[in-house]
């Protein structure tokens, strides 16, 4: 029996700071998002005024309160905030802090506690799951060793336990810039509880990175606790990830080629992902819970969710009503 | 309907513009939960250029999951000098249009072929009587072409056309053949003329045949309806007439116009449409989504 439910994330919308932040905005957004049949939205942190969705704060300020947003988004026919990412080092101006580090001991209680709050936030809004960064990017940090990966390990234990009190998840999200490309996931994930700590599974960032999102499947099927689909259309090969602020040179700018556009709706041409093996590996090995569509950026972001819907309704979602059946 | 831009490496193209345009178009439409298409007469060229004709490109449609194409828009272009429905010395070449072009579509089921039954106003003007009942008739041959083909002949009324006041509306239909000429209700086009669509609706839903459901947010005053040298994208008082389904501000009641169809135990088609929805930075697609999100969480409550 797969309890699959479809989500689509918000942060396509939103390029730029200054954009995406009217509520007439946010509106068509997730009204477009509704009729595309996805029943739930994944939210990015983000921080300060122009950032409405970004925190459970903003969305006090916003809405009244964090069931107002709930309200909100049920007049647009969404039924749940399935999920939030959060990256510990952006900073706080809600809670005036900055970067936190998973690798800096310091950093932990912080981390959790701030965890713990995203996770309430979340379970209020239906959610289950906390995606975080669980480390910087490799050409950020000194190569991660074993005392590092015990202090990573360790912070989110307590982040895990804390997002568990409330009933949420939390998912280690490995992007195709991570320290933990590579053979550090399986070190750091081994280091973790299974039962506080999970995998994200996000197909873009895992191809970009040269990485068989399948193979992640088959090796760590028990321990994925979230998935998030979208496309890639071009791999990091030359290992720029490993460069300093590779964050802003090579995910933003597109590295030395240039990438204009690493990710994409599933389906869309020329990506490199193949969603229907995929949706057949996660149902083999037994995955329940949210599938988030997502595109990352978008020139178009109405389109790209509509041609993502599309292929759900299509292709995807009938995979997992045969499978129900069978 | 066929309205359709997005974004191409060279700038803006329709769903025409290629099959991978096309697609990506028609899982749009799929994806929100439309069921069919409309589609513009004149594309009937891109149909056999790029797809072999009607009925090959139907197949694509099907394809994606879409039933079929209800109605054809014959987008005429209207002139005084052999082509206005006004002036019965221009009434054969009308006739033969329609022959012609009724025959190039009979490869697939049409529910309607849909007209703007008048020239442009200021070609028209002054409206009297006379140039409505020439009309009429002109209409009511071509409508009798039409069905022989099994397609209704419907009228839309553009605000920017010869008849589009309610006076002439009503003169219009009362020289009609209601088994030849068939009304559409344009909701945004008769609440920018200052017709009400619903009171409008309800006064000749017999003869109503299809709906364009688009919204305006501005009615058109002083000259706006007869603008040289074109009103529909050149007037001076705004430059985007329509909005989709659902905008705010928008002046079309459509829960009444929904509770109207209702009352009429209307069964058929209703198109939704997007007119120029790219004009002042809108969005094919966002449009698309936001207008069949309504169509959904409002209309179909009222009456599915």
């Amino acid at each position: 029996m797969s309890a699959i439910r479809w989500s689509y994330a918000i942060n396509q919308w939103k390029p730029q700071f200054d954009d995406f932040v009217r509520r007439e905005q946010h509106e068509r957004a997730l009204k477009t998002l509704s009729i595309a049949g996805f029943e739930g939205v994944e939210l990015t942190y983000g921080t300060g005024r122009w950032e409405p969705l970004g925190n459970p704060q903003q969305l006090a300020a916003n809405f009244g309160s964090v069931a107002g947003f709930g309200d909100f988004l049920r007049s647009c026919a969404v039924d749940a905030v399935s999920s939030w990412y959060w990256d510990p080092a952006e900073r706080s101006m809600e809670d005036l802090t900055g970067p936190l580090s998973p690798l800096a001991e310091a950093d932990a209680p912080a981390i959790a506690q701030r965890a713990g709050v995203l996770a309430g936030a979340l379970a209020e809004l239906g959610g289950s799951v906390l995606l975080v960064r669980p480390v910087p990017g490799a050409g950020d940090v000194e190569p991660l060793d074993d005392d590092a990966l015990d202090r990573v390990a360790a912070c989110w234990d307590a982040a895990g336990r804390a997002t568990a009190e409330h009933g949420v998840r939390l998912a280690l999200h490995v992007d195709f810039l991570s320290a933990l490309r590579r053979d550090h996931v399986p070190r750091l994930v081994d280091r973790t509880d299974p039962a506080l700590v999970g995998l994200a599974l996000d197909t873009g960032e895992l191809t970009a990175g040269g990485i068989d999102p399948l193979g992640v499947i088959a090796a760590y099927g028990d321990r994925i606790a979230h998935v998030q689909f979208k496309d890639a259309l071009a791999v990091d090969d030359a290992e720029e990830y490993l460069q300093p602020h590779a964050h802003w040179t090579v995910r933003v700018r597109g590295g030395a080629r240039e990438v204009p556009r690493w990710f994409a709706e599933p389906g869309a041409d020329g990506g490199l992902v193949d969603f229907p093996a995929v949706t057949r590996a996660l149902l083999d090995a037994g995955y329940s819970g949210w599938i988030v569509v997502e595109s990352d950026q978008s020139p178009h972001p109405a389109a790209s969710a509509l041609l993502a819907g599309y292929l759900v309704q299509r292709e995807l979602a009938p995979l997992v009503a045969e499978a129900v059946r069978a | 309907m066929d309205h359709w831009r997005s974004n191409g490496p060279a700038g803006p193209v329709d769903q025409w513009h290629s099959h991978r345009t096309m697609s990506a178009f028609l899982k749009q439409i799929k994806a929100t939960g439309f069921d069919a298409i409309d589609t513009f007469d004149f594309r009937i060229w891109q149909m056999y250029g790029d797809y072999g004709g009607p009925a090959k490109y139907q197949e694509m449609v099907r394809d994606h999951g879409l039933e079929r194409i209800v109605n054809t828009f014959h987008a005429a272009d209207y002139d005084v000098r052999n082509y206005a429905p006004h002036l019965p010395e221009t009434h054969e070449n009308i006739l033969e249009d329609f022959r012609v072009t009724m025959g190039r579509w009979s490869e697939i089921e049409l529910d309607n072929i849909i007209v703007m039954p008048a020239t442009l106003y200021y070609d028209m003007e002054p409206i009297t009587e006379d140039k409505i009942k020439y009309t009429a008739e002109c209409w009511n041959k071509v409508g009798e072409i039409t069905a022989g083909f099994g397609v209704r002949l419907t009228c839309h009324h553009e605000f920017f056309c010869g008849i589009q006041s309610e006076p002439d509306l009503e003169t219009f239909y009362s020289h009609t053949d209601d088994r030849y000429v068939s009304l559409f209700v344009d909701t945004a086009q008769h609440c920018i003329a200052s017709v009400d669509p619903v009171a409008f609706y309800r006064r000749h839903a017999h003869r109503v045949s299809g709906f364009h459901f688009k919204d305006t947010r501005d009615v058109a005053t002083g000259d706006d309806h007869r603008h040289r040298p074109d009103s529909e994208i050149m007037a001076p008082t705004t430059g985007k007439w329509f909005h989709e389904m659902g905008t705010p501000h928008g002046l079309v009641d459509f829960e009444a116009m929904m509770t109207a169809v209702r009352d009429n135990g209307y069964r058929g088609w209703i198109s939704v449409e997007h007119d120029k929805a790219n004009k002042e930075g809108g969005d094919y697609s966002e449009s698309t989504a936001i207008s069949r999100w309504y169509a959904k969480n409002v209309l179909e409550e009222i009456y599915r």
